[in-house]
């Protein structure tokens, strides 16, 4: 087995016994590590210590996230594709032409934290150093390299200072269509390859020298389904990159490029110390926590395992993630370190700006044909639906090690989505619906889960409104309410999941992409309850009764009404210890009902809401004793 | 005619009045009393000298309305919506703006789930009928809100902004229910798309309505006792002024006032020096606000976020757009865990104060950089009411700056100076080279007490080769109000492509918009309708602002707007797309009833001669330079001053760096033309 580390464990210049650490197993294929991304760098010595001062030290470090906060501000506004403009499925980045993140936006979708070096490191291969004009403009989604959704478009451009290449300026954006079966969030699990998925782009000059290749432009118009949207928010996405270049010029200019590279070095090494400092808080050890999703969408009787095994080493971090399934035949593999990167990064240092240093004191482990290392042309449509639940994993193997910063699970889905596509029978056009849903998280170690909130691989994704869905699409959405008890019971409660109900005025077809966590709900912590888990529901007309979905494209016709279920948080503490007075505002909120309070909470409230206090005592002491001689009889189940 | 304006800040409240015949200005500061606003306002102008009566047009801003809604100190309020909305509140967009933040919070609602009842009614967004309105249901609600003792009741209905009828009935019962409860309905606040927002803005409103309301009211009554039988306007957050009316209707206007009036001040002294680009510069205690202006309009954000984008509470009603950053006098500076210098955003605030004003402050600032530095004389500030400690500010930068970083004091303080310039520097290019506007075009206009020491240093990091020094600096918000129009905003959505545009239909939108807008100015003299279209392209989101004349909206000139689009697309984003289909979505109108001129007094001629020289380190300058040091206030139209110099007043002092060269314009500003810019 090869086992790819990425990246390696780094030298602290000044402290001895930070030296690295180098695993006799470490010895993988040269190929396979620079197919990968970074490249291995030699430890850097003491004595090329460059002296910067303290104030343009300060000013290239904040104008470096700047320009790609300016990028992602610019895309954001004029692409043409709620998947950009609502769902911020994208990311801005610069990187270095050794592969390295210097700076990257913040705020969209979280799981392309520091994922554009790798194509980086195989452009670099590929064209070699010389091989980069300015007005290049590079395309790219291949998943041998970029292993993620082939409606995940790369667009970058080269950045010259006085003739010599010093970075590359990149945006990522998911456009609507990319031919095949990637129309809207993307094609879905079911498919099978590549080729069936969509247009494979790998490493094109779409521009070279700043002339355009008619010829790629054609293919590129001819097979893709909407390709003024797509094409449009090309244009936008070259339109950011433009904008970087011409702020990198003004910054390279006044500061020149040997002040700014080494304040990138200075920031990166900076960077890393500040996430060393955290993980040195904690005890080292070895802590692991496992989960599943029901099945991968194509073998239906079978779990996809996931396990975290995260190992603390004085002030370094391990996330080995062998033990989670092998690669399927289902659409949901991936090559992604996201799932490690997201948690460390929500761990060690959640409101600093990303760059190459944030990473490296961790050390991922991922085996080559993992589900999150698949081997081309492993199917990747779905490629980040498992990733949330991966990232909560990840986090909750470290429950024990950092107790006041491990929230319990959340409802850990990317979708929880309403996708419903078809032709408007009077204007002739084609319509979809899009929104993402968002669902319970859990209770923290200091206060309740939020409710209805996207998932932990998503940031500022924003639901569609009611009112901009209807403007535009011929759909009546009825509801969207908080589900009652579907937050996890704890001393600090679950959030709520939510249900949204869409009426279709004209046919069309729905996307039921099933969140799959059915048998392994948003789980508690420290003897907090399990939130309940999403789903989507149907009832066609004339049917009373609405029945559990999972199908792609599927056609329904005219007032179908479909539910769109999110799951709940898990609750974090036991429930009996929840202050009777919050299970009272909670029950008048009718957050939680007064059943579940009574039964689960031990709260009895009398008919006018006010609280019981003796009959609560007495109800608790009973549940207590009940939990107390189920912990003997089950025995020895380890918290959390 | 005596015009004053007065306005109430977080620690003074400040006055500036203009006696349009004796051309004399009058000012005076007084102490903000949190709980008797009112009492603060008299005082002030008790202060002043003034006569009530004499006065004929007091404008007023206040921070009762952010206050109340940041200090959660509003009414209990009620929430009616549309079946199936009730979480619609709870939920808002769902979204996470801090990514990797487990612990995030979304914004708090200010009206519990219980309080938010549903009524059975539907529309479609074409605004035909769905479902039609239930009036049991609207009696039950009401019932369930009344029993509940609420004291506001916001009204939100889906597609109220397309056809408002179903929300006006439910309105009128509720008005009858509860007879004593303030009452907003979504489509008189925002007829606008997009429920969540219009939601929120609309309890904002109920939520601060009664305390606002009332205050406004006695603010009127008291003022009429003390004799004042002028116009009383209200300042709102879209620049213009408002009757006290329509303020106690739509309190939520006046949320973020405060910053405004240095705003439209800028606007106008530049006008008044022919200076139509103009940015201005605001630096106060404890941030830096810088904001647009072009052709002499500020511009404007389409809404914002009380308590920020992340966790708090949006109103979509236009504001002047402002960038704030955590560098004001009193920013401190500090080391952080690797060993990097940054400043802000905690504040020494005024208490306990920055080391040099002895109140107390171990944690150096800004303003003790100043001191050290020997830009601010530690024996004349604010007029040598206090002596400013300059070896502790000395020493706090030793201890906490310069040793960490392996500097001397004067290299630390200098250091400090530099980042914080370097920091306001990235506002001020986040409202012009961001939005598309080359800074080199605009002047600087700087206000506030720490503004105009650091205005020349940012002026030549950007760039910009002209920067102005206005009277009343440390005054100029209340100045701005002075001089401030009357502003209404309206909105409504209209939504269809442009190819395809029912113009008479938009005429007779417009129309009703007008109308609206003539009940609420108090005056139509010399008012200017400003309309506009957001426009974009077919299957985008974002919109922008394309300003349209009534001619083009009455002779269906799609063309001339449609280029106007393209142009402004263009200007904003670097390209274009002539082919593509645009589609409009609202049609604003801003109705602006202008205010008299006044007419502000020349200053004689008179060349400058410095008062006395001081050693300050300016700019990379390793030794100090004796600077010549002038006073403000005894420079006459046409005085020339070279840097190095300073020139000090009552509440701020101007640096000019070496290459700075300064006139002294005749209406009384500093005009500078910024060396090496």
């Amino acid at each position: 087995m090869a086992i790819v580390r990425h990246p390696e464990v780094r030298a602290k210049r000044a402290s001895k016994d930070e030296r690295p650490r180098r695993r006799s197993k470490s010895a993988s294929p040269l190929s396979k590590i620079s197919r990968l991304g970074t490249s291995r760098r030699a430890p850097r010595g003491a004595g090329k210590k460059q002296t910067l001062d303290p104030v343009t030290l300060e000013v290239i470090r904040n104008a470096l996230p700047a320009i790609a906060n300016e990028m992602a501000a610019d895309l954001q506004r004029t692409s043409y594709n709620m998947m950009i403009y609502e769902v911020r499925d994208f990311c801005t980045s610069l990187v270095n032409t050794k592969g390295e993140l210097v700076s990257q936006n913040v705020g969209g979708v979280s799981h392309f934290v520091a994922d554009l070096g790798v194509i980086v490191t195989d452009a670099m291969k590929r064209y070699g150093a010389d091989g980069f004009k300015e007005g290049d403009v590079i395309i790219t989604n291949h998943q041998a390299v970029a292993g993620q959704h082939l409606n995940n478009i790369v667009i970058y451009m080269p950045y010259f200072h006085r003739g010599k290449l010093l970075m590359f300026v990149m945006v990522r954006a998911h456009w609507i269509d990319v031919g095949g079966m990637s129309t809207g969030f993307g094609a879905g699990p079911s498919v099978a390859d590549p080729w069936l998925e969509g247009l494979q782009l790998d490493q094109l000059k779409i521009y070279e020298g700043g002339r355009l290749n008619e010829t790629l432009y054609r293919v590129l118009k001819d097979n893709i389904r909407f390709p003024e949207s797509s094409l449009g928010d090309m244009k936008s996405q070259m339109a950011a990159c433009r904008l970087a270049l011409r702020r990198l010029s003004e910054l390279f200019d006044k500061y020149g490029s040997n002040t700014i590279l080494a304040a990138i070095e200075r920031i990166f090494d900076e960077t890393e110390r500040k996430c060393r400092n955290v993980v040195q808080k904690l005890e080292d050890g070895v802590y692991e926590a496992a989960s599943f999703i029901d099945h991968d969408g194509v073998k239906r009787d079978e779990r996809v395992p996931i396990h975290a095994k995260v190992t603390i080493d004085r002030g370094s971090m391990t996330i080995d993630l062998s033990g989670c399934s092998g690669e399927r035949k289902a659409a949901i593999n991936s090559r992604t370190y996201a799932a490690a990167r997201v948690a460390y990064k929500a761990l060690t240092g959640p409101l600093e700006p990303v760059n190459e240093g944030s990473f490296r004191a961790l050390n991922v482990i991922i085996p080559e044909g993992n589900v999150m290392m698949a081997r081309y042309p492993a199917p990747m449509a779905g490629w980040s639906v498992i990733v949330p639940t991966v990232v909560d994993t990840i986090v909750k193997a470290l429950a024990r090690a950092m107790t006041d910063r491990v929230p319990a699970g959340h409802h850990g889905l990317l979708g929880g989505s309403i996708v419903f596509f078809g032709l408007h029978p009077k204007s002739k056009r084609r319509f979809v619906v899009q929104s993402i849903e968002g669902g319970g998280w859990g209770g923290r170690p200091a206060e309740d889960g939020e409710s209805a909130t996207v998932s932990v691989c998503q940031g500022d994704v924003r639901n569609a409104s009611i009112e901009g869905i209807e403007l535009k699409c011929p759909v009546v959405v009825e509801r969207r309410a908080l589900r009652t008890d579907s937050g996890g019971a704890g001393k600090h409660r679950g959030g709520l999941g939510l249900d949204t109900s869409v009426r279709n005025l004209v046919e069309g077809r729905w996307n039921f992409d099933h969140p799959r966590r059915e048998h392994c709900p948003p789980w508690g912590l420290w003897g907090g309850k399990p939130g309940t888990h999403g789903d989507f529901l149907l009832r066609l007309p004339g049917e009373n009764d609405f029945r559990s979905m999972e199908a792609p494209h599927y056609p329904v016709p005219v007032q179908s009404e479909v539910i769109v279920r999110t799951g709940g948080g898990g609750g974090w503490g036991d429930p009996l210890d929840r202050e009777p007075a919050l299970v009272r505002d909670d029950v008048i909120e009718e957050l939680v009902s007064g059943g579940v309070a009574e039964e689960v909470y031990g709260v009895v409230l009398r008919d006018d809401l006010t609280l019981d206090e003796a009959e609560t005592e007495r109800r608790r002491n009973a549940l207590r004793s009940t939990a107390k001689r189920e912990e003997i009889d089950g025995s020895r189940r380890r918290k959390p | 005619m005596i015009v004053v304006a007065i306005d109430i800040g977080g620690t003074f409240t400040d006055l500036v009045g203009f006696d349009d015949r004796t051309k004399r200005f009058v000012e005076a500061k007084s102490l903000t009393t949190p709980h008797e606003l009112t009492q603060g306002v008299l005082d002030c102008i008790r202060k002043s000298g003034l006569q009530a009566p004499a006065i004929d047009e007091l404008i007023h801003g206040s921070t009762i309305a952010i206050n109340t809604l940041i200090e959660r100190k509003g009414a209990k309020t009620g929430l009616v919506v549309t079946s199936g909305t009730r979480d619609v509140y709870i939920v808002g967009r769902g979204n996470r703006p801090e990514a990797y933040n487990l612990f995030f919070h979304r914004h708090r609602p200010l009206v519990p789930r219980h309080l938010t009842r549903e009524v059975e009614e539907r529309l479609l967004s074409s605004g035909e009928i769905f479902r039609p309105l239930n009036k049991a249901s609207v009696t039950e609600a009401c019932r369930v809100l009344a029993a509940e003792g609420v004291e506001a009741v916001a009204v939100c209905l889906l597609h109220s902004y397309a056809d408002p009828t179903h929300e006006r009935i439910a309105g009128a019962m509720i008005g009858e229910a509860l007879p004593h409860a303030y009452l907003s309905l979504s489509h008189d606040i925002l007829r606008e798309y997009r429920e969540f927002e219009r939601l929120s803005t609309t309890v904002v409103n109920a939520y601060i309505g009664p305390k606002v309301g009332g205050y406004v009211r006695e603010l009127k009554s008291r003022l009429g006792e003390t004799g004042f039988g002028g116009e009383l306007s209200i300042m709102r957050s879209n620049g213009g002024v408002m009757t006290p009316e329509v303020a106690t209707a739509r309190p939520v206007a006046m949320m973020e006032s405060g910053p405004v009036g240095g705003i439209i001040a800028s606007a106008r002294v530049g006008e008044k020096l022919g200076l139509g680009n103009v940015i201005s510069f605001d630096m106060g205690g404890t941030t830096a606000k810088t904001s647009l202006v072009r052709d002499g309009e500020p511009t404007l954000a389409p809404g914002y976020y009380v308590g920020g984008y992340a966790s708090g509470h949006p109103v979509m009603l236009p504001m002047i757009d402002v960038v704030e950053v955590g560098a004001g006098g009193g920013s401190i500076a500090w080391i952080d865990e690797v060993g990097a210098l940054k400043i802000g955003p905690h504040s020494a605030g005024a208490d306990p104060g920055p080391i040099c004003y002895r109140g107390g402050g171990t944690e150096p600032t800004i303003t003790d950089a100043n001191v050290v530095l020997g830009a601010l004389d530690p024996r004349n500030f604010l007029g040598g009411e206090i002596v400013l400690d300059a070896e502790g500010a000395r020493a706090g930068i030793e201890r906490k700056i310069a040793k960490p970083l392996g500097l001397d004091a004067v290299a630390a303080a200098r250091a400090i100076l530099q980042i914080a310039i370097a920091k306001m520097a990235l506002a001020v290019r986040e409202v012009s080279v961001e939005k598309g506007y080359d800074p080199r075009d605009f002047a600087l206009v700087a206000s506030g007490g720490a503004g105009p020491l650091h205005v020349c240093a940012i002026a030549r990091e950007l760039h910009i080769p002209k920067v102005i020094v206005p009277l009343f600096p440390s005054h100029f918000s209340a100045l701005g109000m002075l001089l401030a129009d009357e502003r209404h905003d309206f909105i409504r959505t209209f939504y269809c492509d442009l190819a395809s545009l029912d113009f008479k239909a938009l005429a007779a939108v417009y129309e009703e918009m007008a109308g609206e807008a003539r009940k609420s100015l108090r005056h139509a003299r010399n008012a200017q309708w400003q309309i506009a279209l957001d426009l974009r392209y077919v299957g985008q989101e974002f919109t922008l602002s394309v300003p349209v004349t009534r001619q083009a909206i009455e002779k269906g000139d799609r063309k001339k707007i449609r280029a106007a689009f393209d142009a402004l697309y263009e200007h904003r984003y670097a390209h274009q797309s002539p082919d593509e289909p645009v589609e409009m979505v609202n049609i604003r109108l801003a109705a602006i009833g202008q205010r008299p001129r006044l007419r502000f007094p020349t200053l004689a001629r008179r060349t400058a001669k410095p008062a006395r020289h001081r050693d300050v380190y300016l700019g990379e300058a390793a030794k100090p330079l004796s600077c010549p040091i002038y006073q403000r206030g005894e420079l006459g139209s046409g005085a020339r001053i070279n840097g190095p110099a300073l020139i000090e007043e009552h509440g701020t002092t101007t640096v000019l760096f070496a290459q700075d060269r300064c006139t002294v314009a005749p209406s009384g500003e500093l005009i500078i033309a910024v060396g090496g810019a």
